[in-house]
């Protein structure tokens, strides 16, 4: 165990330093075509665009520390926007699960940029309870394709998502885990309606979406009939690393101490208020210790292991210290946490901090909420077992 | 020892429950908060009608002579139905102000206005770089001739536009945080000099910045002595606490309650969340931080109206665990309500706001906290 960087490593921090300030936004440049251009020039730098994806597929085949290099620099800087749901998600299962004439199809668009996915899963009637979706997806006689017929509801982004993957029951027989079916189609076509759920925070990201007679062909299944559940399980836990965002806290952190230090508490700042200083130290203390949890799992995950149960701590963690810092910010804006509707009021941060502060609630919710991790690890890791519990 | 409301306290409390209920649907606050004033003036005509906007004055003065008692009672029962009106701002911080100054002409024709409907009142006391420190004041008001010059801004002031009147601490002597030297001045929102500048908050009422250049009043918009004013604020703002306190608890009461009513009704798991151990023992600990809390108002309040100021600590341990049972019964409430939680299209998530706000008035949990062990 060491956690000195090599002479290697240190090159390829100057390596990504130089590639991001060589690429970063230019202020009055067309902010689309950099965007495409920035993937364009991160490919080049060999899989750059795609860093967690298979050396086989196209990623850059990085070590564990070159990802936690990666991720540092990238947290301080600004990336062009990305969802989450293509190279992140779908991908992965398309790569493990897919066959062959599905990676040439879609995988090219995806790590392009230039199709927006998003995810169907949670149904009104399945949220924590996955497996109970209804949406029904019926083979037609002849076989050529699925007809769909339901909701689903929290779909991020679909205003926009030019497809959706999505799971539907073909058979309602045996347990609820079978009869599950992971189909592809887009978004864009007769049948499919999309309309928004505007959220606490006053903004509209996610949405309700319904289904009449859409046609799916089977060549757009992934994987076997029925099998769909195992697949996205695989696809949770990846998930749920990926919501830690641990370099992404710290930066907040920083920037939250900075903000504190120019407000104002009688002669000095906020940052000389006891329980304020003993607030941010106790986050600190937690992040340093989630950054060392994150490191554990990407060396697991480099030496060829599935995502572990750590990855449920991950996603635990991660959301409760981003839910955190939000709600710190919004104290340390004090009594100009309330103004709210676009009134620049106080502090430069406050009104950013509240709408966080509200956004975060959701963190704990989505991706699976903090109630079913907790008893994933009671299962998995500890080994006990539920009373009156279908998991 | 008695903890059960007066007759007429009962009473008092029935009419504000039937009120809420009538007229406070989600559906009818939505479309209130959404129109330009933001509250109804239909509303505020029942209020007058109801004698609610004369319950804090004394009889001398034309008013129900009601104490901090009933004050906590309309609060409570405002907070379980998200009241807009102004009446925190008018009644308990501009009337607080008006009832504890001498006898003279003007306070009595602006209680008779206020408690008639046709005067609404706001008080601005934060600036800055105050934070909740009432006697942290930069904003100046400068002897000139016969009168003053009034030059400042004043931030968050509640119901700042709509107010006929404002009521604005200023520093008239001493350094920036002397209590010593702070004085009140009435403020007529259309004179020259004075702009303000509105917006909403977060849950769905209005402030407003209020800022002062050269305005020129006159000798009487003096409200009591000249230089001690902070120690009206200090009475006024520990009612207020209390008052907060109070529509705070109403509010917490809804929440833990729908979410009660709301676990038994979703299937999980084949189940009802309800059945759910977990859940059940973060709901026990949500009714239980609420009946805490409601033990601390009873307490503090009845020390207030017992012995008033000297019962600013516990009125401060009353804010503070406001401040964090609130926090852990709103969010808890939002979490057990997954992505319904979340969403505009449940009360659960107005009431959640509305206690995000209370705890960014008249100081915050940590800051109760730090005054209590001070």
């Amino acid at each position: 165990m060491d956690i000195e960087l090599s002479k290697a490593d240190l090159e390829f921090r100057e390596e990504v330093t130089a590639f991001l300030d060589g690429n970063a936004y230019k202020p009055g440049e067309d902010y689309a075509a950099w965007r495409l251009n920035w993937f364009k020039a991160a490919a080049e730098k060999g899989g750059w665009d795609v860093p967690k994806w298979p050396a086989a597929f196209g990623g850059p085949g990085w070590t564990p520390t070159q990802h936690y290099i990666w991720e540092q620099e990238t947290a301080t800087r600004n990336l062009p926007w990305d969802l989450p749901f293509g190279v992140g998600m779908v991908a992965p299962i398309i790569m493990t699960y897919g066959n062959a004439e599905q990676q040439a199809r879609f995988l090219p668009d995806i790590r392009a940029r230039t199709v927006n996915w998003c995810q169907g899963y949670s149904e009104p009637g399945a949220g924590s309870d996955l497996a109970a979706l209804k949406t029904k997806a019926e083979l037609s006689e002849d076989g050529t394709h699925y007809v769909v017929n339901g909701s689903k509801i929290w779909t991020t982004m679909a205003h926009i998502a030019d497809w959706i993957f999505c799971l539907t029951r073909t058979s309602s027989e045996g347990k609820k885990q079978e009869g599950i079916t992971f189909l592809l189609f887009p978004m864009k076509q007769d049948g499919v309606e999309v309309k928004p759920i505007i959220t606490l925070g006053g903004s509209h990201t996610v949405n309700t979406v319904h289904f009449t007679d859409v046609k799916v062909p089977v060549e757009n299944r992934i994987g076997e009939e029925g099998k769909g559940w195992t697949y996205a399980k695989g696809l949770l836990a990846h998930e749920r690393t990926g919501l830690a965002g641990v370099s992404r806290s710290l930066v907040a952190l920083e920037k939250l101490r900075r903000q504190a230090g120019k407000v104002k508490r009688g002669n000095g700042s906020l940052l000389d208020d006891p329980s304020f200083k003993s607030k941010l130290a106790r986050l600190e203390i937690d992040l340093k210790a989630l950054e060392y949890t994150e490191l554990r799992s990407l060396a697991r995950a480099a030496a060829g292991a599935q995502p572990g149960p750590e990855s449920s701590i991950m996603k635990l963690k991660g959301t409760e210290i981003q839910q955190r810092i939000a709600l710190l910010t919004t104290e340390a804006a004090g009594p100009f946490a309330a103004p709210w509707g676009g009134a620049s009021v106080g502090p430069s941060f406050a009104s950013g901090g509240t709408q966080s502060y509200l956004g975060s609630r959701a963190y704990t919710i989505y991706g699976g909420a903090s109630e079913v991790q907790k008893d994933i690890i009671a299962k998995n890791v500890l080994g006990l077992k539920a009373k009156g519990k279908a998991s | 020892m008695n903890f059960e409301l007066s007759e007429e306290q009962q009473l008092l409390q029935d009419s504000v429950a039937r009120f809420v209920a009538d007229h406070y649907s989600l559906e009818a606050r939505r479309k209130l908060a959404d129109s330009t004033l933001g509250y109804s003036e239909d509303h505020w005509k029942q209020f007058a009608e109801l004698g609610w906007l004369a319950l804090p004055f004394s009889e001398e003065d034309g008013g129900l002579g009601g104490t901090i008692i009933d004050a906590m009672v309309v609060m409570e029962q405002f907070g379980k139905g998200l009241i807009l009106e102004p009446y925190f701002a008018t009644v308990i911080l501009g009337g607080g102000v008006l009832k504890r100054l001498p006898p003279s002409e003007s306070r009595t024709a602006r209680i008779n206005a206020v408690m008639e409907g046709h005067m609404k009142l706001a008080l601005a006391t934060t600036e800055l770089q105050s934070r909740w420190d009432l006697h942290d004041v930069v904003s100046t008001a400068t002897a000139d001739g016969d009168g003053f010059v009034l030059n400042g801004t004043k931030s968050v002031v509640l119901h700042g536009a709509s107010a006929d009147g404002i009521i604005v601490s200023l520093r008239t002597q001493g350094g920036q945080f002397d209590k010593d030297g702070i004085s009140l001045f009435w403020v007529d929102p259309k004179a020259e000099g004075v702009s303000l500048k509105a917006y909403p908050t977060v849950d769905g009422l209005r402030a407003a910045e209020l800022t002062l250049e050269k305005v020129s009043v006159p000798s009487d918009a003096l409200l009591g002595p000249l230089h001690g004013g902070y120690e009206i604020l200090d009475a006024v703002a520990q009612e207020a606490t209390l008052a907060l306190s109070a529509e705070g608890l109403g509010a917490m009461e809804r929440l833990y309650k729908d979410t009660v009513e709301y676990t038994q009704n979703r299937e999980q798991f084949d189940h009802p969340l309800s059945d759910f151990q977990t859940l059940q023992h973060r709901m026990v600990e949500m009714f239980m931080e609420y009946e805490q809390c409601k033990s601390l108002l009873y307490r503090a309040t009845l020390e207030f109206a017992q012995d008033g100021m000297d019962a600013s600590k516990s009125v401060s341990a009353c804010k503070h665990l406001v401040g964090v049972a609130g926090r852990f019964i709103g969010e808890n409430a939002v979490q057990l309500h997954g992505g319904m939680g979340v969403t505009e299209e449940l009360a659960i998530g107005h009431y959640f706001k509305r206690l995000f706000v209370i705890d960014t008035q008249f100081g915050n949990a940590d800051y109760h906290l730090e005054r209590y062990a001070a």
